[in-house]
């Protein structure tokens, strides 16, 4: 911090200083304390992460007897991996595909309501316009988990519990995708665009689809990418919801099978599979997201300067 | 709603050319049925659930003797219910001291990140993010390792350079660790959306002042953050509803500390565990409820203090994007 | 809006109701709790057995499809879905869940004792009588029996017991000098002394949160803190004289530092047993197996004995877990339910695997008195016959003992008001006086009538 506090100090009130061609290129004027510091934080994010990886390639052995954080004991990876694939008949790749079927269903449906709606918002004016968008600007205070349980009631009336739409159509709501979608679309689709399509006998839905999503693509993306991640990491909705040990994502599965790991009586003392579970869980979410940074960077940029 | 920063942000679309009415009804028409699988999911998973539960805390329901009509006994009882109100002061403190230590990282981290003083800024910005996209049970589960007091490695450094054993699960502590999870999961989401909007201040804003002299500093302070508010504003409001809907982090942690996450410990484990421990739906739905509605009131209350301020800040910074 | 929901709704109950009503499949009246039904005969069962039929069984025991296996091998008509959907408390979640829905609950589940009487006062569990289970009820120990049939209904056949014994280091023990395991409880509170002093160790660990093992310690005194009528008056006596006994027994020897209250079944509660921080595990009759897979690397130092006792020369037990499996009301092949319930715990190949394999401590005579089964010695305990002297303790557990209809309640509040006490070494009598008030106040409050 030094450098930066002092310059801070001498700066402050002085005189105009004769480096300006430097001043225009902060590039150039790189802070290794700053380096030092922003790293060591990064260290904090990252120790769980790493005790995480170090810990699958132990076995329950080695997982309470060599040090936390560096490898030790025989390299059981792949053990582990093939005992997270076959315990219980191999119901961990089934709670993968739910995960996958459910996170990524509503995240295309959230995505698609989410986009018609901000489209709409933003470039059409009609009656009601402005009062259903401040009830849905409302709605993104409204504490979705702690409307679970009363959905869980409903769905129970409506004999929806333990189906997959119990967990996707509770998810396809986005009050703050929908915001996004209405400012970028604001920002992004030329009205005059819209207008030279119509003047071309275009119906509103063709050029909604043809000209308006094509425009929204960083948005569409970042809108996608958080409803993903939001229904993966989903964990009340469906604990409460399903009642059959098929149909959980893997949230719910590693947290039973934690509690089967801790709760002994049948003996099953799974910690390492369980870690090594929770391993996999996270990595598809991860490379999805360092792949699709450039667009979710520049999606949630404009949601931001505008929020 | 109408006052929210958001809205006083938001732009009018341009309007449409007057060309007849036909015209206007055509395209009104698309227009609701673009926003109508949106309101009707909106309706369905939103406005009916939070009035079915209104609905359902108006009964008391017994084991023996079952289902009644009772006005507000259940209201009366939430309030008067000192492990709700507990629960919801727990989140209260939560709140004052995790969000701000959450936040004010995040802020440095996007002002450092922005300054592109530092060196690997891009690693730097995705590893701090990664935590994201871990899941809160996932994260639960690793932190409740690393706590463990005989084989959690936080512990055996403490005893290794001789500062004895940290007890991180005790009834004192858990409160604290259980920020730290959320602070570690939270961060890096919050300076994605910090640092976004920095990156959207033109820059000719405070090239000016570097060319006077100003330091990083001064700049930070009088300049970028606040030009940034709305978004800072944006992050403590998804703050007070993250915080006082905490489910997964103790119910998790219950299984390893059991005697120091209560049954109550946070407002919607409390929820759950009337609903499905005492078998009490109706209770439970009161109390979710009442905790939907002390969310939307601070958030409320939150845009509604900060928004003079705020008014006067985006005129001060408003700028073209 | 909501009224036609409701109307719809009314509309789809009545129509299943009718349809139930006219494909007359449940000859027993299956769905009213079945109290007042004529007894199954012969024929409707061989019917029954023969009909291609789809079961679904809920439990949480580990690879019990073998023992599924067989039932489908002696019943190829019937196909049995094994679930698990959690362990314990989140198992019995999902059970009532699936119920209030009325729908995707199984036909048969796993209950354990305490938790059967909460099922009876839903009238979600199918009285066994008419099916034949009184006429099995001599094939199990007497007060497991008791467990799952208090008054005239029987309500599931029981699968496994917990009767409680005393696990230990021998080596540990006799390093501090004792040779024999502590007979009273005097004794142990003196052998605690001498083990914490000679070696560092705690003679044992008290879970702090741990309801069974506490609600265990009190069977065997006697206590007899819940009762229930089957009906709507419970009795709750959780803060007697004797029940504070013996909580400022383990008051005093937490306070001294004698035992320790970690929590169990945790990781490093694990690592505990297997590396000496205890001596010894006051546990039910499941825990010699558990504790061998666990500590596996003190093979041969450990040692079974009954339960100090709280008088000389007596010989009394408690219990600590079991389950049974009980045929839910809402089945709609009650018999073929009952028969695979039965099956599981009753067929003698099916038993002995549970006992053998998944090494379930098992109620059934049959099993108690196979010599294969009883005369095992086991190196883990240094050749001694842990079976055999489980079997005996088996026959000591009192056989009265109740539960009452809300035992979640009870074990979530023993958390709160005991097991906090615990952890911070405080007062436990006092604590029961707590968990007494909120157990009466919860009870009334739902309408029961508390003796």
């Amino acid at each position: 911090m030094t450098s930066l506090e002092t310059r801070a100090a001498v700066t402050v009130g002085a005189p105009k200083r004769a480096r300006r061609a430097k001043a225009f290129d902060p590039e150039k004027r790189r802070s290794s304390l700053l380096t030092v510091l922003l790293w060591l934080g990064v260290a904090y994010f990252i120790l769980p992460l790493w005790w995480l990886l170090v810990s699958s390639t132990k076995d329950n052995q080695a997982l309470f007897t060599t040090f936390g954080l560096w490898f030790g004991g025989d390299f059981s990876f792949f053990e582990n991996l093939q005992t997270l694939f076959t315990v219980r008949g191999g119901i961990f790749t089934r709670w993968l595909l739910n995960t996958v079927l459910y996170a990524g269903a509503a995240a295309v449906g959230a995505t698609l309501l989410s986009a018609m709606a901000g489209y709409a918002f933003a470039k059409y004016d009609f009656p009601g316009r402005k009062a259903l968008f401040s009830a849905t600007l409302g709605a993104i205070m409204i504490p979705l988990t702690a409307l679970a349980l009363p959905t869980y009631l409903l769905f129970s009336q409506a004999g929806l519990t333990n189906t997959p739409w119990a967990i996707i159509i509770p998810s396809l709501v986005s009050p703050f995708g929908v915001y996004l979608m209405r400012v970028y679309s604001a920002d992004a689709i030329p009205d005059e665009l819209i207008e030279a399509a119509r003047v071309d006998g275009a119906g509103e839905f063709r050029i909604f689809w043809q000209v308006g999503l094509r425009l929204l693509g960083p948005a569409l993306v970042t809108v996608f990418l958080f409803a993903l991640v939001g229904t993966w990491n989903n964990y009340f909705l469906p604990l409460i919801m399903l009642n059959s040990s098929d149909l959980y994502p893997i949230t719910v599965g590693l947290a039973q099978l934690q509690a089967a790991a801790n709760a002994g009586g049948g003996s099953q003392a799974l910690f390492s599979t369980v870690i090594t579970g929770s391993f996999i869980s996270i990595v598809p979410l991860i490379i999805a997201f360092l792949f699709l940074q450039r667009y979710w960077q520049s999606g949630l940029a404009t949601g931001s300067v505008k929020g | 709603m109408s006052q929210s920063p958001a809205l006083a942000a938001e732009r009018h679309p341009t309007a449409p050319a007057r060309r007849g009415n036909a015209n206007k009804r055509r395209q009104n028409r698309a227009a609701y049925l673009f926003i109508l699988p949106f309101f009707l999911v909106f309706l369905t998973m939103l406005v009916i659930p939070l009035m079915y539960a209104g609905y359902l805390s108006l009964f008391e329901s017994k084991l023996i003797g079952g289902e009644q009509f009772a006005w507000f006994a259940n209201y009366i009882r939430a309030i008067q219910d000192s492990a709700f109100i507990g629960s919801l002061l727990r989140m209260g403190l939560f709140f004052i001291v995790q969000v701000p230590i959450m936040l004010g990282l995040a802020l440095l981290f996007a002002l450092a990140l922005d300054s592109g003083r530092a060196r690997g800024a891009k690693g730097v910005r995705l590893l701090v993010f990664m935590p994201y996209a871990v899941p809160a049970v996932v994260a639960t589960l690793m932190w409740g390792y690393l706590y463990g007091p005989d084989f959690g490695p936080l512990a055996q450094v403490a005893r290794a350079v001789g500062w004895g054993t940290p007890d991180f699960l005790s009834a004192g502590n858990i409160l604290g660790s259980m920020m730290n999870i959320v602070t570690w999961e939270f961060v890096g989401y919050n300076m994605i959306i910090m640092y976004a909007a920095l990156r959207a201040i033109p820059s000719d804003l405070y090239e000016a002042a570097e060319i006077d002299g100003a330091g990083q500093f001064r700049i930070a302070w009088s300049i970028k953050i606040p030009a940034i508010r709305p978004a800072i504003i944006l992050t403590v409001i998804f703050s007070i509803i993250g915080t006082f809907q905490l489910f997964a982090e103790p119910s998790l942690l219950n299984a390893i500390a059991p005697d120091a996450i209560t049954r109550s410990f946070t407002p919607n484990y409390y929820a759950y565990n009337l609903a499905f421990q005492n078998r009490e739906l109706n209770y439970a739905a009161s109390i979710a409820f009442l905790l939907g509605i002390v969310i939307a009131v601070l958030s409320y209350a939150f845009q509604l203090a900060t928004e003079r301020r705020e008014r006067r800040a985006l005129t001060e910074t408003e700028t073209p994007s | 809006m909501k009224k036609a929901r409701k109307t719809a709704l009314a509309l789809v109950t009545g129509a299943a109701t009718v349809g139930l009503v006219l494909t007359g499949c449940a000859p027993s009246g299956g769905g009213d709790g079945g109290t007042t039904s004529d007894a199954i005969t012969d024929e409707q069962r061989e019917e029954a057995l023969n009909t291609p039929t789809d079961l679904t069984f809920w439990t949480w025991v580990p690879d019990i499809e073998n023992e599924v296996a067989l039932f489908e091998e002696q019943y190829p008509a019937i196909n049995v879905t094994v679930e698990n959907v959690g362990q314990g408390l989140e198992h019995y979640q999902k059970l009532r869940s699936a119920l209030e829905a009325g729908e995707g609950a199984p036909d048969v589940a796993q209950v354990e004792y305490q938790y059967i009487p909460s099922f009876v006062l839903t009238e979600s569990l199918l009285d066994l009588t008419p099916y034949g289970a009184d006429g099995i009820a001599d094939d199990y120990v007497g007060w497991a029996w008791n467990q799952v049939s208090p008054n005239e209904e029987v309500w599931a056949v029981p699968q496994d017991v917990g009767p409680m014994g005393n696990l230990y280091r021998e080596d540990i023990l006799s390093e501090a000098g004792i040779a024999e395991a502590p007979e009273t409880w005097d004794d142990y509170a003196a052998a605690a002394k001498a083990v914490k002093d000679e070696t560092g160790s705690y003679i044992s660990n008290l879970g702090a949160t741990q309801a069974g093992q506490m609600i265990g310690f009190m069977w065997q005194a006697g206590v007899q803190p819940f009762t229930y009528d089957g009906a709507e008056t419970v009795g709750i006596d959780v803060n007697n004289d004797t029940a504070k006994e013996v909580a400022n027994y383990w008051t005093e020897l937490i306070q001294q530092d004698l035992i320790s209250v970690d929590t169990d079944f945790s990781d490093q509660w694990y690592q505990g047993l297997a590396n000496g921080k205890y001596a010894g595990w006051l546990t039910a009759a499941w825990g010699p197996i558990f504790l061998q897979g666990t500590a596996e690397s003190t093979s041969g130092l450990w040692r079974a004995a009954p339960l100090p006792q709280w008088s000389a020369g007596e010989q009394v037990s408690g219990n600590w877990g079991g389950s049974s499996d009980a045929v839910l009301a809402t089945s709609e092949n009650p018999i073929a339910a009952y028969e695979l319930a039965k099956f599981i715990n009753h067929d003698e190949e099916s038993a002995m695997k549970l006992a053998t394999e998944q090494f379930l401590y098992p109620p059934q005579l049959s099993v108690l008195e196979n010599p294969d089964f009883i005369d095992q010695e086991s190196e883990f305990y240094g050749g001694q016959q842990v079976n055999k002297l489980f079997a005996d303790i088996s026959e000591t557990v009192d056989t009265d003992f109740q539960w009452v209809p809300f035992m979640e309640y009870v074990y979530s509040t023993y958390e709160e008001t005991i097991g906090s006490v615990v952890a911070e070494k405080g007062d436990i009598a006092a604590a029961l006086d707590e968990w007494q008030d909120q157990l009466v106040s919860y009870a009334e409050g739902q309408g029961f009538t508390v003796e």
